[in-house]
């Protein structure tokens, strides 16, 4: 199925990660597809996967059995003096923003351009544009210290997209937000989506993914157990089985293939 | 851009870890010093060999205008006189101790003398008058040197007969020795050097590992990342190599050139330039030790 391969940002077949061979799988035998320009949210609780399966998209960690494809590539396959062209396709945001402390904004987000080789020019117009797409013109100057946290995760995300990647992948994201600043970063990211860039977000956050009404993946214990489009956080309808982990991406606006909503996902 | 980058990263690099970067400075300093004190002692040893000392054993030198030795009395060594030194040291009850001899005029004498005295004053004061002609002799058996002193001695027109290598074998022997305890204290310091940088460098990638992750993540390659960091090794390196390469050229410009050679102007010392083929040596020997050094640590403490 090649068009399939290629239409699809992200594709899992079958895969499965152990870190311990004592312990369970963090994720097993997933199955999962994701669009280009999509946008996703991965929940779960605690421990169900969703950091694995984001570091397995950025070849952080390798598959321990299955196939994991980005735009088309089977990322088993990259040599590893390769990855970081992968890398350069792939933007990611952590709750813990993780800038530079020592630079100010304009310097935090050129960084990303600098150290992949982009002429003084470019960065000089490329910085600016993408500091206004997140909601930051004039704060050029600041230092990471003289920002809110809201503010400091949009630097964090302007240096994540300012390479223009084809995929953004946030872990919690607003996980050291409030409710208000969380949703003007939704705002941004979803922002970012409508310019073509495929979103998958790991979030804790019901308001925002009830919010959004965007597609929800919920892990449980490395399993797929929900896949739905336009969901909430909390799915309302039982379902049985869990047939159809791979989603089928003709038949994923409706509401069928629920699978128990459990109330261990509930914060 | 990129080199640009990576220049401003080495720097503040450097600027962070000052005084891990002043120790390597240092220890590669004091132990390509002691490398290059035991090649600056060969080269003396080679310069004092002169042009005969690695061919012949025993030199008969023969009189010339100046000469007070007993069997001068008779003046210079007269063409006749040398004939017989010549047929006598190709007569068999002789030519059975050696393998084979060379005569070396006062011209000869003049030219290798200066070869060997370059460096020094008293070159300009001698003329090839002053220098006695001389057969070069190669032994079979060095042992046997009192044979061919006993039968040359006492010929007319032979001043004397020497065994240069007794001369000057005691001397080379403590000088080899110097230089086995230079190389063993430049392997010690080494290996100082070595453990010292990948040390620097773990403490240099550990606290520019937040800048190390992003780039990692935003795709920068491989060399972009671990290049600082092996730069900064490396140039610590060689500015110990330069620092090492200048005491060594004060040394022989100084100590050697102008103390030594006053005080001992009958020995040949090697010159300040001659010192100067030892910079490149050191410099890449300590800026490989380094650059190896790093690659090997990065490799551990550096994921990239
Ligand atoms: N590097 C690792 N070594 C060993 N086990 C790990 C490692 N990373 C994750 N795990 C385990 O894998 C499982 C899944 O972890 P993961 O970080 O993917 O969960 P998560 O859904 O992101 O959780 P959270 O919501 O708390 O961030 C957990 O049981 C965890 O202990
Ligand atoms: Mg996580």
């Amino acid at each position: 199925m090649p068009c399939r391969v290629l239409r699809a940002m992200i594709r899992f077949e079958n895969v499965t990660k152990v870190y311990d061979q004592k312990a369970r799988p963090a994720l097993d035998s997933v199955n999962l597809e994701i669009d280009r320009g999509e946008f996703a949210f991965l929940v779960g609780a605690s421990g169900s996967g969703k950091s694995t399966f984001l570091r397995l998209v950025l070849k952080e960690d390798r598959a321990t059995s299955g196939a994991v494809y980005v735009a088309g590539q089977n990322v088993a396959k990259i040599s590893s003096w390769r990855v970081p062209r992968l890398r350069r396709g792939i933007g990611v945001v952590f709750q813990d923003f993780r800038l530079l402390p020592q630079k100010n904004v304009f310097a935090n987000v050129a960084f990303a351009m600098q150290v992949i080789g982009k002429s003084r020019s470019v960065i000089r117009d490329t910085v600016p544009e993408v500091l206004k797409t997140v909601g930051l013109e004039g704060k050029e100057h600041r230092m990471p210290h003289e920002l809110s946290g809201g503010e400091q995760q949009r630097v964090a995300i302007a240096r994540a997209v300012v390479n223009r990647p084809g995929i953004l992948l946030a872990d919690e994201p607003t996980g050291n937000l409030d409710p208000t600043t969380s949703m003007g970063i939704m705002g941004v990211l979803d922002k970012i989506n409508q310019n073509g860039t495929t979103v998958v977000m790991a979030t804790h956050d019901d308001d925002i993914v009830n919010e959004m009404r965007k597609r929800v993946v919920e892990l449980k214990n490395g399993v797929v157990i929900r896949d739905e489009a336009k969901a909430l956080y909390t799915s309302m309808i039982p379902v049985v089985g869990q047939s159809r982990r791979l989603k089928d991406a003709s038949g994923r606006d409706d509401t069928e293939n629920r699978l128990p909503g459990e109330g261990e996902a509930q914060r | 851009m990129r080199l640009a980058f990576i220049l401003s990263e080495i720097g503040s690099g450097l600027r962070r870890n000052l005084s891990m970067v002043i120790s390597v400075i240092l220890v590669t300093f004091v132990s390509l010093t002691f490398v290059g004190a035991a090649g600056m002692l060969q080269m003396q040893i080679n310069q004092m060999k002169g042009y005969w000392y690695d061919k012949v054993q025993v030199a008969i030198f023969l009189c010339s205008e100046g000469s007070t030795a007993a069997g001068c009395a008779g003046g210079p060594v007269t063409p006749e006189q040398q004939e017989s030194l010549n047929a006598l040291l190709e007569s068999p009850a002789v030519a059975q101790y050696i393998n084979d001899f060379q005569f070396e005029s006062k011209e000869e004498a003049y030219k290798h003398f200066k070869d060997q005295f370059s460096n020094s004053p008293i070159v300009d004061s001698v003329t090839p008058d002053q220098l006695p002609a001389s057969f070069r002799i190669n032994m079979k058996d060095p042992e046997k040197y009192q044979i061919i002193s006993e039968t040359f001695s006492s010929q007319p027109g032979v001043e004397t007969v020497i065994d240069q290598r007794q001369l000057l074998e005691r001397l080379f022997s403590v000088m080899n020795g110097a230089s086995l305890v230079a190389v063993g204290i430049a392997g010690v310091m080494i290996v100082c050097a070595i453990l010292l940088i990948a040390t620097t460098i773990r403490l240099s990638a550990f606290s520019r590992r937040r800048e190390t992750g992003i780039m990692r993540l935003v795709g920068a390659s491989k060399t972009v990342i671990q290049l600082p960091f092996i730069l900064e090794g490396v140039i610590a390196a060689v500015i110990g190599a330069a620092l090492a390469s200048a005491t060594l050229w004060a040394v022989a410009h100084f100590f050697l050139g102008e103390y030594m050679s006053q005080q001992y102007p009958d020995t040949a010392f090697i010159s300040s330039g001659q010192t100067l083929i030892l910079v490149p040596a050191l410099i890449i020997l300590g800026g490989s030790l380094a650059g190896i050094s790093s690659l090997l640590t990065l490799r551990r403490y550096l994921r990239v």
